[in-house]
C-alpha cells in the first residue's frame, strides 16, 4: 500500500528531514511513526500526500509512483487517502455536518450520496447528536472526531493522522485511538505520527522510529522507546 | 444530472459568498471595468461614425463639379456627356439649381434670414461625381481637367475634409485605446487583487479541499466567476455610460451649430449593439484573465 525505496528530501539544499528512507507498508497494517520533533515523521506524512516530492528515491502510495504522477493526478491521489492533524482543520463557519459533508461536496460527489453518507459516519464516531454544532461549541475530542469522520466519509484506502491525540486529555486521546483502531479494522491502512508513549504501548503495533530523518527502528507489536 | 446540479449550486452559493466579503473592493473594480470599457465602446462607435461620415464620401461622390448660374443648357449637355464617356468616371449625378436650393433650405432650416437672400437662380447647378478609382491623386488630377471648362463655376473635392476628418479620428482613437488599454490593466490588476484577497481569507478552506482532493479547477472556478461576474458588471455599467454618452454627444451635434460639422458623424443601431457587445465582452474577459492569472497564482498542489 505505501513503499518508500531509498528515500531522501532535503529542504533548501541543506536540511536532510528524511535521509535514506525505504519502508514497506502493507495494506491493513496500523503503523505508529516515532520520534522527537524534527526527526521527519511530518515530512514523511507530506511526501505521501504528494504535497512535497521526493528529492531522491521513489514514492509508490495506493498502486501510484509519486516521483511520476502529474499534478493533476494529485488531487485524485489524495481521495485514497484521509489526513487528520493536531489541529483538526475544521471550518469555524459550517457546521458539524456540513463539515463533513463539505469533503465529498468539493469532490464532486452527487447530494443524495452526502445526505446519506454524511449521517452514518457521524453515527460511527459518536457525533450524530451534534450534527448542527459548530465546531467551537465542540470539546477537542469531539473536535478530532468529526476531523476523522471528515477524512473516512470518502472511505479511503489511507488513513494519515499526524500528532491526533496531541492536543487532548489522556483519556479524550484513548477515545480517539479506539475510533482509529476500528477504522483500521475495516481494512483501512492507518499511518499515525505521535508523540504520545502510553498510546503507542498501550496498543502494541508496528513502530517504526526515526531520528535525524533515519530510520532506527522498526519493530511488529513495538514499544514508544 | 444531479451532480451537475449540485456542483451550480455550490459554485453559485461561492461565488455569491465571496462578493458579499469584499464590497467596497468589489465596487472599485466594477467602477474601473466600467470606465475602462466605456472607453472602449466609444472608441468603437467614434470608429464606426467616421467610417459612416467618410463613407459619404468615399462610397459615393468623391468631387463636386459646380457651373455658372447662368450656364446655358447645351453647355450642361455637353459637360454630362464628356464625364459619362469619361474612362476614369463610374458615374455621375446632376444637382439642378432648384435641388440645390432644396439642399440648402435643409442646411439653414434654423436660419430662415439667411435663406431668404439666396434666390433659386443664384445657385450653381452641379454634377457630383464618382470616379472609377477612390484615390486623392486621380480625383485631383480629374478636378483640374474639369476646372477649366467653360461655364464650370468652381470644382470641390472631398479630399481637403475626408483627410481632416480621418486625422481628427485617428488621433482621438489613438488616445481613446491608449486609455482603455491602460484602465483595462488597472482593472484586472485590481480584479486579481480581489481575487487574492478572497482566496486568503479563504485559504483554511482551500487547504481543506486539497486535502481532501479537490482537483485545482474545482478550487479556481469559484474564483474565476468571481472575477467573470466583476468584468460583467463592469462591461454592462460602462456599455450603459457609453450609450447615454453617445445620446447626449448626438443630441449635442444636433444642437450646437458649431459642431453642425459633425451632424453626419452618427452610429447605425446596429453598430451601437456591436459596440455595446463588443463593451460587455471586453470587461467579462478583464475579469476572468485578472481572476484566472490570480487563481493560478495562489494555488498550486
Amino acid at each position: 500500500m505505501i513503499r518508500l525505496d531509498n528515500v531522501t528530501k532535503i529542504y533548501k539544499g541543506e536540511t536532510r528531514a528524511v535521509d535514506g528512507v525505504t519502508v514497506n507498508i502493507e495494506k491493513g497494517e496500523f503503523v505508529f511513526l516515532v520520534g522527537e520533533s524534527g526527526s521527519g515523521k511530518s515530512t514523511m506524512l507530506r511526501l505521501l500526500t504528494a504535497e512535497e516530492p521526493a528529492t531522491e528515491g521513489d514514492v509508490h502510495v495506493a498502486g501510484k509512483d509519486l516521483s511520476r504522477i502529474s499534478n493533476w493526478r494529485v488531487p485524485y491521489l489524495r481521495r485514497n487517502i484521509g489526513s487528520v492533524f493536531q489541529d483538526f482543520k475544521l471550518l469555524p463557519q459550517k457546521t458539524v455536518y456540513e463539515n463533513v459533508a463539505f469533503a465529498l461536496e468539493v469532490i464532486g460527489r452527487p447530494r443524495n450520496i452526502i445526505s446519506t453518507q454524511v449521517p452514518a459516519i457521524l453515527e460511527l464516531v459518536g457525533l450524530s447528536h451534534k450534527q448542527q454544532s459548530f465546531p467551537d461549541e465542540l470539546s477537542g475530542g469531539e473536535q478530532q472526531r468529526v476531523s476523522i469522520a471528515r477524512a473516512f466519509v470518502n472511505r479511503p484506502l489511507i488513513l494519515l493522522a499526524d500528532e491526533p491525540t496531541g492536543n487532548l486529555d489522556p483519556n479524550t486521546a484513548q477515545e480517539i485511538m479506539r475510533l482509529l483502531d476500528r477504522i483500521n479494522r475495516t481494512g483501512t491502512t492507518v499511518v499515525m505520527a505521535t508523540h504520545d508513549q502510553t498510546i503507542v504501548d498501550q496498543m502494541r503495533r508496528r513502530v517504526i522510529a526515526l531520528r535525524a530523518g533515519q530510520v532506527v527502528r522498526d519493530e511488529q507489536q513495538g514499544v514508544y522507546a | 444530472m444531479a451532480g451537475f446540479l449540485g456542483r451550480a449550486g455550490y459554485f453559485s452559493r461561492e461565488t455569491w459568498l465571496n462578493i458579499r466579503r469584499n464590497l467596497t473592493l468589489t465596487v472599485a473594480a466594477i467602477l474601473t471595468v466600467a470606465v475602462g470599457v466605456m472607453l472602449v465602446g466609444l472608441g468603437l462607435m467614434a470608429r464606426y461614425a467616421s467610417a459612416n461620415a467618410l463613407g459619404r464620401w468615399q462610397g459615393g461622390v468623391q468631387f463636386e463639379i459646380f457651373l455658372e448660374p447662368d450656364v446655358a443648357g447645351g453647355q450642361i449637355d455637353a459637360l454630362g456627356e464628356e464625364l459619362r464617356n469619361h474612362p476614369d468616371i463610374e458615374r455621375i449625378q446632376f444637382v439642378t439649381q432648384d435641388q440645390a436650393f432644396g439642399l440648402l433650405e435643409e442646411m439653414l432650416v434654423d436660419e430662415p434670414e439667411l435663406l431668404a437672400e439666396v434666390s433659386v437662380e443664384s445657385l450653381p447647378p452641379s454634377y457630383r461625381v464618382v470616379p472609377r478609382i477612390a484615390e486623392g491623386e486621380i480625383i485631383e488630377s480629374l478636378a483640374a481637367q474639369f476646372r477649366q471648362r467653360p461655364g464650370v463655376y468652381s470644382v470641390e473635392t472631398g479630399r481637403q475634409q475626408v483627410d481632416a476628418i480621418r486625422e481628427w479620428f485617428n488621433s482621438f482613437r489613438w488616445i481613446v485605446l491608449l486609455m482603455s488599454i491602460v484602465l483595462a490593466a488597472a482593472s484586472a490588476l485590481l480584479i486579481f487583487n480581489m481575487i487574492r484577497v478572497a482566496m486568503f481569507a479563504r485559504r483554511r478552506e482551500i487547504e481543506v479541499m486539497k486535502l481532501v482532493g479537490a482537483t485545482n479547477s474545482f478550487i479556481r472556478l469559484p474564483f474565476i466567476l468571481e472575477g467573470m461576474l466583476h468584468g460583467l458588471a463592469g462591461g454592462v455599467v460602462g456599455a450603459v455610460a457609453a450609450g447615454a454618452l453617445r445620446s447626449h454627444v448626438e443630441e449635442l451635434f444636433g444642437r450646437s451649430e458649431i459642431l453642425a460639422f459633425f451632424r453626419s458623424f452618427t452610429v447605425t443601431s446596429g453598430q451601437f449593439t456591436t459596440a455595446t457587445i463588443a463593451t460587455v465582452l471586453m470587461g467579462v474577459i478583464v475579469g476572468a484573465l485578472g481572476s484566472a492569472f490570480a487563481a493560478g497564482r495562489f494555488l498550486d498542489v
